[in-house]
């Protein structure tokens, strides 16, 4: 039975139909058709799905779409003019920290926050923080790599 | 883990060479950025999931929870029988039937859904259809099967035991292909100075792209044409294998491989569940849609590199190797896919074991194994990760057992680069390389010195390398002696101008995150100057592009950057004919230049001017203009075909926690020589994923499988993949012996870094236990198994 959401995506209000068990995921790419967000395991492990709610990078896919009623969720569509998105964006590709593109959303959200919540990071603490984002293109170097370069810029 | 940002790396040039780079900076030899990477950066890449057209439905199958079973009857859900397909149902698909023409070869008859039995856990026995796959789930868990139950072969090596059961009935035995190479060595004991045999095994693993495999297919009334969106490495065999099952011309199969979301030989596969979607999409007349989820992708589809090797070798004093035995098992699964078959893994042990040394003798014995797991697919690397950790491990047991370094038996037999070309005694024929410095970069780069001295002190640290090569873009000549479904020939591309004077490529074969809009980009502004911003890529459609094998086998730059250059020297030929009629000049005084025609050292004609007049101010045109146009089609094949060989050596330094049986990898060098590279950052991309997986398959992936065939891994978080945190900052260093066989001398280099990891990790952790007189044997090497090897040396 399916039943009205209200949440607020990239900025705008939106109700969707969707069913109580369908996933957050579900509702963005399905309801919603935001497909830049993407499923890769459905089971919290691999990260491709990673959003911000509330603020918060977390898992599209664990999250019932009943439970993001009200939330605030931002997805790798709603960056644009976001600062340090697209410092992160010019590095991704400067670094080839992107190889078929699947991973990247999530990789991005995740990067994002990062830069934000550890400005003083070093390479060590960038990996275990990016231990919830699976990638099997690139073994991680070039990731790793843009994401120090941008807090590198940030230090000045 | 050590990440010094002291150490050179490949981003900073360590001895990369720049030979080919061109002057523009945008050629063969530039690391140009990629075209792909703004769409992907800003969630605009479009995976077959992501495409929803209307009225479509979605499927979910129906698979078997038992590995071996009569399959008595599926009862429907009530009121669902029009929803719900069996293979009964479907009769209009004929069983995929992926031969080899390899003498003794057992051809299995894998139908789209279970007929009679089912073979593995995992074959889908029914296709359910609902408006969401969430419904489509329930109507597949409201199907009852019966199943008579039958005991499962899960151990190939049981695959042939007296008295077990047959997983196909009219066989004689449980084996697709037996393939040997009779040579005594009975005399090798008495003159060796070494000998040593062991047992190994490497796991089963998933290939685990981190999109899964997914299909749309839909009937388009109008052309009379299915039409088929999915997400596949080889979009043109693809087509071949839909048209032969559904009997179908194949004018009548349009398959388009939009993005993809990684493959890894994954994607290069005809899949049932494609079949059965084009089946219904033509008999219901709507869209139907199937995205592989990750349950099915780790169970269903668990499907690579397990091996099982009894490996004699025998050496001289010097290390030098007199021979090898090689007894070889593959568990090939319950059926052959298709095009590559059962047989290509175990077959292609016996070709690929010598590596890159030279071997007197030889005798080798492979088995290709069939048993109740998913078919056997071709994982990056194939067959090498296993053969050259086989080898590897072996050569530092003689080592060890010589008093040598490891570094000192490489050396004594590598081939060496004054013997390149060098036909070895398989027929395996290497075009070029010097393959003992690359092994001696690899053993500076780590600093042995240090590792001895801790050591000496007692910390659990070793180094272990693994030296290979690889043959890419290997052709007619090397395949159709195996006779499968699909043998290479010559790659076919397209290169037009549009009449605004963009280049416009067409190639068959397909990018799965190689960045071929980039890299064939830069061919052609090679060639012709246009700017890479001015080129656009069309790939991934049968119906818009040549026909093409596809993506794998390291072919793509090899094959399709010398098409894309032939087209576009034709391309030039045809522009410097109209330029020179517009210049007012002869044939002869005009060239190519900056994306121009002109005179020799005079004034020029902007290409974008030559192809608007062509299509749009023809009154301009001499009469005697080539009546071709701007618009060419051009084939490429590198002559000999037997392949590109790239080569390498990777070192690692290993940290071994005796109490928990942790591994960490301290520091990791890859010495690489892939010829000219026409982009050394997607080089260097290649093979750092690719060496990540090899870690992977070292470490940490198993899918294991219980007595009854069951698979136990059905998470992520049970089959684990390496992260950020497992993979070391991997320090590269590139040398360039260009091929004399391929159009810039680029060699075939994609799959590389996968092969090495399992050879020189597994050598590094034994040398960090040597001490303890302890050795790990058995792939990946987890924790319990490192602990186990410790306390069977304590016992």
């Amino acid at each position: 039975m399916k039943r009205p959401i209200s949440l607020t995506v990239n900025g705008r209000a939106e109700t969707v139909l969707a069913e109580p068990r369908t996933h957050l995921a579900g509702l963005l790419r399905e309801g919603l058709r935001l497909t830049g967000t993407h499923i890769g395991c459905e089971h919290g492990v691999c990260g491709a799905c990673t959003v911000e709610v509330d603020g918060a990078p977390a898992r599209a896919c664990l999250l019932h779409a009943g439970a993001a009623e009200g939330a605030s969720v931002r997805t790798v569509e709603g960056f644009d003019g976001d600062a340090v998105m697209t410092a992160l964006r010019e590095a991704f590709s400067a670094e080839h920290a992107l190889q078929c593109g699947y991973c990247t959303p999530g990789m991005l959200v995740t990067a994002r926050d990062i830069i934000l919540r550890l400005p003083d990071a070093d390479e060590a603490r960038v990996r275990e923080e990016l231990a919830g984002n699976l990638c099997r293109c690139t073994g991680y170097r070039g990731i790793v790599r843009a994401i120090l370069r941008v807090l590198a810029q940030r230090r000045g | 883990m050590t990440t010094a940002s002291d150490r050179p790396s490949a981003s900073e040039g360590v001895n990369r060479p720049h030979s080919h780079a061109s002057k523009t900076g945008k050629g063969v030899g530039a690391s140009l950025r990629r075209k792909e990477d703004a769409r992907f950066l800003h969630g605009r890449g479009r995976y077959v999931g992501d495409i929803a057209v209307p009225g479509m439905l979605e499927v979910a199958f129906l698979r078997s929870p038992v590995a071996h079973a009569r399959l008595l009857g599926v009862t429907k859900p009530a009121g669902a029988q029009d929803r719900v397909f069996l293979a009964a149902d479907l009769p209009e698909i004929a069983p995929i039937r992926a031969v080899s023409a390899l003498p003794g070869f057992r051809v299995s008859e894998q139908t789209a859904l279970a007929t009679g039995k089912v073979r593995h856990v995992g074959e889908a026995i029914a296709a359910c259809l609902a408006s969401s796959r969430a419904e489509a789930e329930d109507l597949a868990a409201a199907c009852e099967p019966e199943f008579e139950v039958l005991p499962a072969i899960s151990d190939m090596l049981t695959a042939r035991a007296p008295g077990v059961p047959l997983i196909h009935e009219h066989w004689a035995e449980n084996v697709f292909l037996e393939t040997r190479r009779e040579e005594d060595l009975s005399d090798l004991d008495a003159v060796a100075a070494a000998k040593v045999t062991r047992v190994l095994r490497t796991s089963r693993q998933s290939m685990a792209p981190i999109e899964g495999r997914g299909v749309l297919a839909e009937w388009d009334t109008r052309l009379e044409q299915l039409v088929v969106t999915t997400a596949s490495q080889q979009p043109h065999v693809s087509k071949t294998g839909i048209a032969e099952a559904l009997g179908l011309d194949e004018g009548q199969v349009r398959v388009i491989a939009p993005d993809v979301g990684g493959g890894f030989g994954y994607k290069a596969i005809l899949l049932p569940e494609e079949l059965v979607c084009c089946a219904l999409a033509m008999r219901l007349q709507r869209p139907v849609r199937w995205l592989e989820d990750r349950l099915e992708q780790l169970t269903a589809n668990a499907n690579c590199r397990e091996h099982h090797y009894i490996v004699t070798a025998w050496a001289d004093r010097e290390g030098r190797l007199l021979g090898c035995d090689v007894d070889a098992t593959v568990d090939s699964g319950a059926y052959s896919s298709y095009p590559f078959s059962a047989c290509l893994e175990a077959a292609q042990i016996g070709s690929i074991f010598p590596g890159p040394y030279i071997l007197p003798r030889f005798r080798y014995h492979t088995l290709s194994a069939c048993t109740n797991k998913p078919p056997i697919l071709p994982y990056r690397g194939v067959a090498r990760p296993g053969v050259c950790y086989a080898m590897e491990t072996t050569l530092d047991a003689l080592a060890r057992q010589l008093g040598l370094s490891a570094e000192a038996i490489r050396a004594v037999n590598l081939v060496p680069k004054e013997a390149m070309p060098y036909r070895n005694l398989v027929g395996k024929h290497f075009d070029s390389g010097d393959y003992k410095e690359a092994l001696r970069r690899a053993v500076a780069l780590v600093d042995v010195p240090k590792v001895r001295a801790r050591q000496a002190k007692g910390e659990c640290v070793g180094v272990g390398l693994a030296s290979f090569c690889e043959q890419g873009a290997h052709g007619t000549s090397v395949y159709h002696g195996w006779g499968m479904p699909m043998v290479p020939g010559f790659e076919q591309a397209q290169a037009r101008f549009t009449p605004d004077g963009v280049l416009e490529l067409r190639v068959g074969l397909h990018s799965h995150g190689q960045g071929l809009e980039t890299t064939l980009a830069q061919v052609a502004h090679e060639i012709l100057g246009v700017d890479p911003a001015r080129v656009r890529l069309v790939h991934g459609d049968t119906a818009l592009t040549p026909y093409s094998t596809g993506t794998w086998g390291s072919r793509a730059m090899v094959m399709a950057g010398g098409a894309v250059a032939e087209a576009c020297r034709q391309l030039g030929e045809r522009a410097l004919t109209i330029g020179a009629a517009l210049l007012q000049a002869e044939r002869g005084e005009v060239e190519l230049a900056g994306g121009t025609v002109r005179r020799r050292g005079g004034a020029g004609i902007a290409l974008e001017e030559i192809a608007r007049t062509w299509y749009r101010r023809p009154q301009n045109l001499p009469a005697d203009v080539d009546r071709g146009g701007l618009d060419v089609t051009a084939g490429y094949r590198p002559d000999p075909d037997t392949g590109t060989h790239s080569y390498a050596c990777h070192a690692v330094v290993a940290r071994v926690d005796v109490e928990t049986g942790a591994v960490t990898l301290e520091d990791y060098v890859v010495v690489e020589d892939g010829g000219v590279l026409v982009n050394p950052m997607i080089v260097d991309g290649q093979v750092l994923g690719g060496t990540a997986q090899g870690i992977g398959t070292a470490l940490y992936e198993e899918m294991p499988y219980d007595a009854q065939g069951q698979p136990l891994a059905g998470t992520l978080a049970d089959y684990l993949l390496p992260g950020a945190t497992e993979v070391p900052d991997i320090r590269l260093d590139h040398m360039e012996t260009p091929s004399p066989w391929t159009r810039f001398g680029q060699k075939g280099i994609g799959e590389s870094g996968a092969i090495g990891p399992a050879g020189a990790i597994l050598n590094a952790i034994n040398d960090a236990l040597a001490p303890l007189g302890a050795e790990v044997f058995d792939l990946p090497a987890t924790p319990a198994r490192v602990l186990a090897a410790i306390e069977a040396a304590r016992r």
